[in-house]
């Protein structure tokens, strides 16, 4: 980024560090929401737009967040940061521990292995004594939702830091040489199986962060909740429809459906979700590489543009 | 041991219906490469086909399963031609997507027309029993598995022997010679669309007599006949048959000996195993 690009984003986020003092409260609560499924998003970017392993199991690392507050908070009566702190430990850890054997898959392979990861650890939690079985757990309630509102643009403000970081180190490089091609990547030196661990194990570090601030901020959790499957689909739909594998894709993905979402579940809750899915349909045929691409290519190409992504992938 | 025996003949019943559930889903994975995630949404619109029939029509749900599945087959037919020949040589992560898209539809869709309440196809004789070497088996169950084993020979005939399946067999393998052959993928690969649907529709139908269910059971159904089609290999339907068996039997045995609530994480955790030891499925062949 350029100075002036600095600039600008610094007072982006000086305009959302300010909306607690001006906005509405139902206008914070879905900041908050907001911001937290953009910061998944952009975990999900690293390991799935980055590295180009498509990972159905981000909300394994969600969930771990979201108990390990928990547990802390209600079992062990410890500070909500030592519980963040436990939660991302456990999401890292899981990351490790499972990522070395699934990251060995390709594919289709890894997408499933993780989904079934994510099913099996709903499975496991809610067997858990510790975890409240089936009933959950309830948090010491904490009104302030202006604290949750900017500890989640905190966190954003972190993931996207480490993305631009990313974007232009020497990892971020080697992370892409994985995604174009794994073969060749470790032929030319990149230490692959490393290279995924490390980007796996931040996408859980980010992502276990989040469920914590978002266990907190609701006060009660659950294993279907906490570890819900289309939490991963969210995350994955906004970051692909945005742009996966850009900086701002994922931010301005989850921004957009997070409104539209918003907008249509305050007339009816069911049109929302059915406009959701259509929405994915339609974008994934017209503007596969998501929607900053669109906006980088629209002015050389015009219309055209839509009709050559359309050609390219049709049979 | 009674008991066990007792155990036993449920899990296969149940693999059975299992293994037509994943049949569809492995066919279209295999051939065009697509992981429908939309697929347990058409086993959920089956089910909604065979209830209606019974319930409007007085349609018995063995006599509707042929319907069933011509309806499924035409739907899954037109949105292969229509929609998802557009994006099949995209990137994976674009095809999971739409066919999530997909069953995000279905689903909503389904509870705008359908409702939410949990629905039952339930004709007289769903209570029946009868009595086999010792063991109670369900009627409704030994015929859903009977049926489930006869349609996935009908499959493995189909690939194996006909015209059309050297087509599709082809395509699978690999489509720029089945083009010079003169092969359409476009059809072939809509066929293939078609008859994975219609297999899912007569799923749907069978469950609907065995099971109650909402708009809802698909997401549930579509990772299961995914972690089937994992473990019995792309390659054979029959493997598919031995994948659904294994599931079932597994589930079973996990209800009695550690405890009803473990099933999935049983299920899914032999999932991740049998994908970290043997990628291509407990009976695909190595790479």
């Amino acid at each position: 980024m350029r100075p002036l690009g600095w600039a600008a984003s610094t007072a982006v986020l000086a305009v959302l560090a300010s909306v607690p003092w001006i906005a509405s409260p139902t206008l914070i609560q879905f900041g908050i929401t907001t911001l937290l499924l953009a910061t998944v998003a952009q975990a999900w970017n690293i390991v799935g737009g980055y590295a180009g392993y498509a990972s159905f199991g981000n909300s394994v690392f969600y969930g771990l967040g979201s108990y390990g507050t928990a547990i802390a908070m209600v079992q062990l009566n410890l500070p909500f940061g030592v519980g963040l702190a436990l939660g991302a430990a456990l999401a890292m850890l899981f990351a490790l521990l499972l990522g070395l054997p699934v990251l060995r898959l390709r594919g289709h392979y890894f997408a499933i292995a993780t989904l079934a990861l994510a099913l099996a650890m709903t499975g496991i939690v809610s067997n858990l004594e510790i975890a409240g079985r089936n009933t959950g757990l309830v948090l010491p309630l904490l009104k302030g939702d202006a604290l949750f509102y900017e500890l989640a643009l905190g966190l954003l403000a972190l993931v996207t830091l480490t993305v631009i970081w990313i974007s232009r180190s020497r990892f971020g490089f080697g992370l892409i040489a994985i995604r174009e091609d794994e073969d060749a990547a470790a032929v030319m030196g990149v230490n692959t199986t490393l290279f995924k661990a490390a980007a796996f194990t931040l996408a859980g570090f980010f992502t276990a962060l989040a469920g914590g601030i978002h266990a907190y901020w609701i006060t009660f959790i659950d294993p279907v909740s906490a570890f819900d499957i289309t939490l991963n689909v969210k995350m994955i739909i906004m970051a692909i429809f945005g742009g996966a594998g850009s900086v701002l894709g994922p931010l301005v993905g989850a921004l957009l459906l997070a409104s539209i979402s918003e907008v249509l579940t305050t007339e009816v809750s069911t049109a929302a979700s059915l406009f959701y899915g259509l929405v994915i349909v339609v974008a994934v045929v017209f503007m596969p590489r998501g929607l900053v691409n669109v906006v980088r290519h629209f002015k050389r190409l015009g219309w055209r543009y839509f009709s050559e992504n359309l050609r390219s992938h049709r049979l | 041991m009674a008991l066990l025996l007792q155990v036993l003949a449920n899990g296969i019943l149940l693999g059975g219906l299992y293994a037509l559930m994943a049949l569809g889903l492995a066919l279209v994975w295999g051939v065009l490469n697509i992981v429908n995630l939309a697929h347990g949404a058409f086993i959920m619109l089956g089910a909604y086909a065979s209830y209606y029939l019974f319930t409007l029509l007085h349609l018995d749900p063995f006599a509707a399963l042929p319907l069933c599945m011509l309806a499924l087959f035409l739907f899954g037919y037109l949105l292969q031609r229509h929609v998802l020949n557009l994006i099949v040589r995209a990137p994976m992560f674009n095809t999971l997507l739409v066919t999530f898209g997909l069953d995000v539809v279905l689903t909503y869709l389904a509870q705008i027309v359908f409702s939410a309440d949990f629905r039952v196809v339930n004709p007289g004789y769903a209570g029946a029993n009868f009595a086999l070497a010792g063991v109670t088996l369900p009627l409704v169950r030994a015929l859903a598995f009977a049926v489930a084993l006869v349609l996935t020979f009908a499959l493995w005939l189909l690939l194996a022997h006909t015209r059309l399946g050297r087509a599709v067999r082809a395509c699978a393998h690999n489509l720029v010679a089945a083009r010079l052959y003169g092969v359409e993928p476009r059809t072939v690969y809509a066929l293939t669309f078609g008859l994975g649907a219609a297999l899912a529709g007569a799923a749907g139908d069978l469950y609907g007599v065995v099971s109650q269910f909402n708009p809802y059971i698909g997401d549930a159904l579509t990772a299961k006949s995914f972690a089937i089609s994992i473990i019995g290999g792309l390659e054979n339907p029959l493997g598919v048959v031995v994948g659904g068996l294994f599931l079932g039997i597994l589930e079973s045995l996990t209800s009695l000996y550690v405890g009803p609530t473990y099933t999935d994480v049983a299920s899914f955790g032999v999932l991740v195993l049998v994908l970290i030891v043997r990628p291509k499925g407990l009976l695909g062949r190595a790479t």
